[in-house]
């Protein structure tokens, strides 16, 4: 079997568990949905504020629901060893990392787009068409977040404080990431309120493609270097 | 001239400040059928857990057909761990149709209806795997460890929660083994030994890390080689 074939075969796998057992997807919703009630309680967000304040809200939520669910990566290949039977099939160990790299992937953005309406009710953000634009922002944030979190949950398979130890490595490494994620998303809700108001608006600012340039950049980077680590990384 | 399709040098494992092996030197001809015991803690599993590949010797070597194991193409290991290595969500033949896939097995569909003949399965092919009892997933186990026909099988407690007629089944399939023109070279890890008798053609006792008997066996009863691997293995008493 090719590499394709191997990653589709892994991924078609996780997809199909998660859809029976549905314990990554739902915690992480209930998670996004709790923090943004309790975030919609605390401030009137609204105006001018929401650009200020709605990235930083909306993007909290997404990273801790994402480690809720980035450590169940591997371990769930630990309840009955199936990590060994997949380390001793003959498949490349980076079409392992790409398969669970992109189920966290689809789970992470799935729970973002489904975050999306109840945050935009929550705090009177309006669903104008450049709204749209946020999507290469949640596509590239989501990336990013699951190329750190898949290569982290692989490197504390082993730890038996993993659920701890998992936090503690990818928030600091997805600082730069998360500043132009939340940099962007503000952008995009900056143009959706002028356009809500009728002012004029650009429709891939500076600022914005600046940001997506830059999440662009760290996606590839660390994938590419999660690829080349993976095989020492899994292995004993 | 046979060739050495297991090979461990000189080897040792720790686990921190206790050795599991001490300086273990084995060598397995293309074909052979070995049983290791000994008593728990005695180093079978991690022995085994070296020859797959699936962990790295503190000191000495181990090849696997000539070659390292760790990292390598382990396409010709079929290997049979305390757990099941089977996903408890998927169905029973969602699970081997996976692995096939994974092994890339020609004629998969054949092969996994052959495999679900073999352990008594057939009729619970649509059922969840984690819905079976501990001796049916047991069977699932092995007919995933030599669905992919593999030329070396490590069986780690294979008759584990089986009954007779489970371990009917596995001992008829190694002796069925004797016909193949390639024969499989096997690794048995079992307390159940008596079983073993009339299948095995080696035995090799490990005690306390090491390896305290390692002879042919030439066919004998099931209790004269439960006496043989109690007098060798002897209780790991602190």
């Amino acid at each position: 079997m090719n590499y394709v074939g191997q990653t589709i075969t892994i991924l078609r796998k996780d997809l199909s568990l998660e859809w029976r057992s549905k314990e990554r997807i739902t915690p992480m919703v209930l998670f996004v949905l709790l923090i943004l009630l309790v975030f919609n309680f605390s401030f009137e967000l609204g105006g001018a504020v929401l650009s200020e304040i709605g990235p930083g809200v909306l993007w909290s939520a997404f990273i801790f629901a994402g480690l809720l669910s980035l450590h169940r990566t591997f371990a769930s290949e630990r309840q009955n060893e199936t990590l060994d039977a997949l380390l001793l099939a003959p498949i490349d160990r980076s079409a392992l990392y790409l398969s669970k790299m992109l189920s966290n992937f689809v789970f992470l953005l799935a729970v973002q787009l489904f975050s999306l309406p109840p945050f935009c009710f929550f705090f009177n953000l309006s669903p104008e068409p450049p709204l749209l634009l946020l999507l290469p922002v949640l596509v590239l944030g989501a990336a990013c977040l699951a190329a750190v979190g898949t290569l982290f949950a692989a490197m504390s398979i082993h730890s038996r404080l993993r659920e701890q130890f998992l936090p503690l490595l990818v928030l600091p490494m997805m600082v730069p990431a998360l500043i132009s994620c939340i940099g962007g998303t503000a952008e995009v809700f900056d143009q959706t309120q002028r356009f809500a108001i009728g002012d004029q608006v650009e429709i891939f600012s500076d600022g914005l493609v600046t940001h997506l340039q830059m999440l662009g950049t760290y996606a590839m980077v660390f994938n590419a270097l999660a690829l080349m680590l993976f095989e020492y990384i899994v292995e004993e | 001239m046979s060739s050495s399709a297991v090979v461990a040098q000189g080897v040792s494992k720790r686990f921190g400040a206790a050795a599991a092996l001490r300086n273990v030197d084995l060598n397995l001809n293309n074909g052979e059928l070995l049983l290791l015991a000994g008593a728990n803690g005695a180093g079978k599993t991690t022995l085994l857990r070296l020859f797959a590949g699936l962990s790295r010797p503190s000191q000495g070597t181990v090849l696997l057909a000539g070659t390292n194991p760790v990292g390598s193409d382990r396409r010709g290991v079929g290997f049979v761990s305390h757990q099941s290595l089977l996903y408890d969500e998927l169905t029973v033949v969602e699970n081997l149709t996976f692995f096939a896939r994974l092994y890339g097995v020609p004629r998969a569909h054949e092969r996994i209806d052959a495999m679900l003949e073999w352990v008594e399965l057939g009729d619970r092919r649509h059922q969840r795997t984690g819905t079976l009892s501990r001796g049916l997933k047991q069977r699932l186990s092995l007919a995933r460890s030599v669905l992919h026909e593999p030329s070396i099988l490590l069986l780690d407690e294979p008759f584990a929660s089986l009954d007779r007629r489970g371990i009917r089944l596995i001992t008829r399939y190694l002796k069925s083994l004797d016909g193949v023109r390639t024969k499989p070279t096997a690794i048995i890890v079992s307390h159940e030994i008596e079983p073993t008798a009339d299948v095995i053609n080696r035995v090799v006792i490990l005690r306390r890390g090491r390896i305290s008997l390692d002879r042919a066996w030439n066919g004998g009863s099931g209790v004269e080689l439960q006496k043989l691997c109690d007098h060798f293995s002897e209780a790991e008493t602190g």
